[in-house]
């Protein structure tokens, strides 16, 4: 039990290097009598791309959800970018603009073309024009590799294409930080890749990113660091290096051994 | 039935006649027995129809039963207002469907294209129905015979008409709903005269067309742009307020419909009044403030429980002492009202159920984005919502359509109603009783049976896009 409470230092990278655009400190989060994350303590420094791996059920998708507040935590304080996550909808609004989230399942509106999917919440949220927010939308679908689709509708695209227009729609806001809910695992195996590749030109451009992902690849390939969570603990944190050569805690271990 | 061959094996009416009432011993004996069953029960329909029927009753009554106890001097209002109405309708469906139709083939998918014909065929209870009323009218005098011809078959040329603004170039197209409103309304004032209490739905209209259309993006506060939208809003009501004060003539209210156009209006108005109702009652069911949440559970569950023919003599009887004196509320008036209250109940039911099937990732991916619960709501949650419920939502407006001939009991001389005037007549007392009823019962049927028809295409249509 003390190693759950206590998060050991594994090695240097277990602290943000630089400003810190996101702080989570003695967070606890219950399902009802399930504690779904238990005294989560984490910096995100700017331009960093943190990993988050466990086993399903350990709170990874929680841990994400709670800092753009589609979960309401229960114990202590997260603070995004100096501004203090409180019940305050104003606060709550002002973090989720500077947050994008990409989800498992895309959450692509499905009676609007691609294009309107992109431009909607600039246009509502930040007042855009409809040109401006055309054109950007234009560039982004540019960027993530599926200009043609634009008038299109969701349901005609492939699930890879999807992930792609729901990545450019979080950029849309032009966010200072990205969320990612395990964005492949809806997948099928060969539009992994079309996708993986857009979230590494993300995180080389300079994005700070927190993935939630059971692609080791990327984690050993882009990660600045890992974060291993268990039964809504942080277990390990540590460099990919460390992570995938030199584990220390047994059930990081065993998860490795199991998914390797 | 697993036909995998690429071309299915050529079938004889005989082999067809053995595979599907043939098949086995027991599938024969229902043949047996139902099919000369079927055959009598047409053979007596088609007697009574052409043969027996004593039809007078309705054919020197088509005229009441078309427009009732309606003033005869001021029957041309009824026909303008028709016409009107068709235009608006035509125009509304035109546009509509030239951008829902744009997009579509923006996107690359085939578009199934409407055409005179299919209409027509699609609304084959509708055209059965006028030529019935023709059947009828054409051996009595020319003032019958214009009436129905008039107004049902003059009225579908001109919706016809109106459809013909799909073929508008796309920046214009959205002046259709304007254009669509506006008809709405002047349709309206036809009939009820353009009397001073006329602005206020012209008015109400185009205020909220102003106020949506506004131009005030590119304001960042967001009371700046509610109040610029007010303001403009507000000039335009008061503008249309100023010109009625100069045309202000006494005119002819609803007070004095009957008939089959009573029927329909008493439905339409129902229906465009309960729609917004009931959703306003389906969102306060499932707002987070308690209070909000219990009134809409209990008004919809108090009249979801209630018939409406309890609720009808309720209004009637009971709405009169709760009403200040001096306030009367004529007999129609009150029972719209009703009518209103009671399919709001049932239509927040079939909202909620619409909400309830959209996956919650929809509301997540709009508030991950920062936006607010109002625009999350008008723009990703109801679109999707109220295109799941369309089949529900039509079942509701034809059980309204056909619940308005209980009006007939409390006095309104509907569609249905106009009965009691006819058998009140000399010639018709107690003589072709079941003619009438044969008559009313194909005309709803056939209104009842295009909506529904309509409603499918609406449904496919919309389903494309998916």
């Amino acid at each position: 039990m003390t190693t759950e409470q206590n998060p050991q230092i594994y090695s240097d990278a277990t602290q943000a290097k630089g400003q810190a655009i996101i702080e989570l400190t003695d967070v606890d989060k219950f399902f009802g009598d399930f504690q779904a994350l238990a005294d989560i303590n984490m910096n995100v420094g700017l331009q960093e791309v943190i990993v988050v791996i466990g086993p399903s059920g350990s709170g990874k998708s929680t841990l994400i959800r709670c800092i753009n507040r589609l979960e309401k935590h229960d114990r202590g304080t997260i603070v995004v970018d100096g501004i203090d996550l409180s019940d305050d909808i104003k606060n709550i609004q002002e973090i989720r603009r500077e947050t994008g989230m990409v989800f498992q399942s895309f959450n692509l509106f499905p009676h609007l073309t691609v294009i309107d999917n992109i431009t909607l919440a600039p246009r509502q949220v930040r007042h855009e024009s409809k040109k401006d927010a055309e054109d950007n939308a234009m560039a982004l679908l540019e960027r993530v590799g599926i200009p043609e689709q634009a008038r299109k509708f969701p349901g005609q695209l492939s699930g890879g294409q999807q992930q792609r227009v729901a990545i450019a729609r979080s950029l849309a806001m032009k966010p200072k930080v990205m969320l990612f809910d395990e964005p492949t695992s809806a997948l099928d195996p060969e539009m992994i890749k079309e996708v993986l590749d857009v979230m590494v030109e993300l995180a080389e451009g300079g994005m700070t990113m927190i993935v939630v992902t059971h692609e080791m690849g990327f984690a050993r390939a882009v990660a600045d660091r890992v974060v291993f969570m268990s039964d809504g603990y942080i277990v390990e944190v540590g460099t990919p290096e460390h992570f995938f050569t030199n584990p220390q805690e047994d059930r990081t271990k065993l998860f490795l051994s199991q998914i390797l | 039935m697993t036909t995998t061959a690429p071309a299915p094996p050529q079938q004889s009416s005989l082999d067809w006649v053995k595979k599907n009432l043939f098949r086995n011993w027991w599938s024969g004996l229902i043949t047996v027995v139902l099919l000369p069953l079927t055959l009598y029960v047409a053979y007596r329909a088609l007697r009574f129809l052409f043969v027996t029927g004593q039809w007078d009753a309705v054919r020197v009554n088509l005229t009441l039963f078309m427009q009732g106890t309606f003033p005869r001097d001021e029957q041309w209002r009824l026909i303008t207002q028709i016409m009107i109405f068709a235009l608006a309708f035509g125009i509304g469906l035109g546009t509509n469907s030239a951008a829902s139709r744009d997009r579509a083939e923006d996107a690359g998918l085939v578009v199934e294209r409407g055409s005179v014909a299919g209409t027509l065929a699609r609304m084959w209870s509708l055209v059965a129905f006028i030529a019935l009323l023709l059947f009828f009218a054409t051996t009595d005098d020319v003032g019958n015979f214009i009436n129905p011809f008039l107004v049902v078959g003059g009225s579908m040329v001109i919706a016809g008409a109106g459809y013909q603004a799909r073929r508008l170039p796309r920046r214009f197209r959205n002046v259709g709903w304007l254009l669509t409103m506006t008809f709405l309304v002047i349709g309206f004032q036809t009939v009820s005269g353009f009397d001073a209490g006329g602005w206020v739905p012209l008015g109400i209209v185009y205020g909220i067309s102003v106020y949506s259309i506004a131009p005030v993006d590119r304001f960042d506060a967001t009371w700046l742009r509610i109040a610029l939208r007010l303001v403009g809003a507000g000039v335009v009501v008061l503008g249309i307020r100023a010109i009625y004060a100069v045309v202000d003539t006494p005119g002819i209210g609803w007070d004095e419909w009957s008939g089959l156009h009573l029927t329909l209006m008493v439905s339409a108005i129902a229906i465009v009044l309960a729609f917004p109702l009931g959703l306003l009652l389906a969102l306060a069911r499932r707002s987070t403030l308690p209070a909000l949440r219990m009134m809409a559970t209990a008004y919809i569950e108090v009249i979801r429980g209630v018939p409406l023919i309890t609720l009808l003599f309720m209004g009637q009887f009971i709405l009169g002492f709760m009403m200040p004196a001096g306030t009367l509320l004529s007999a129609i008036t009150r029972a719209i009202a009703v009518m209103t209250f009671f399919s709001a109940a049932y239509i927040a039911e079939i909202v909620r159920g619409g909400l309830q099937a959209l996956p919650k990732g929809q509301t997540e991916a709009g508030q991950a984005m920062g936006m607010a619960p109002p625009p999350i709501m008008r723009r990703i949650i109801l679109p999707q919502a109220l295109t799941a419920v369309i089949p529900a939502m039509v079942g509701q407006f034809i059980s309204l359509f056909k619940d308005s001939s209980l009006l007939s009991i409390i006095a309104v001389l509907e569609f249905l109603g106009v009965r009691k005037i006819i058998h009140a007549q000399e010639a018709f007392r107690g003589v072709g009783i079941a003619e009438t009823l044969v008559f009313v019962a194909i005309g709803y049927w056939a209104f009842a049976f295009a909506m529904s028809r309509e409603s499918q295409r609406l449904e496919r249509r919309l389903r494309v896009t998916r």
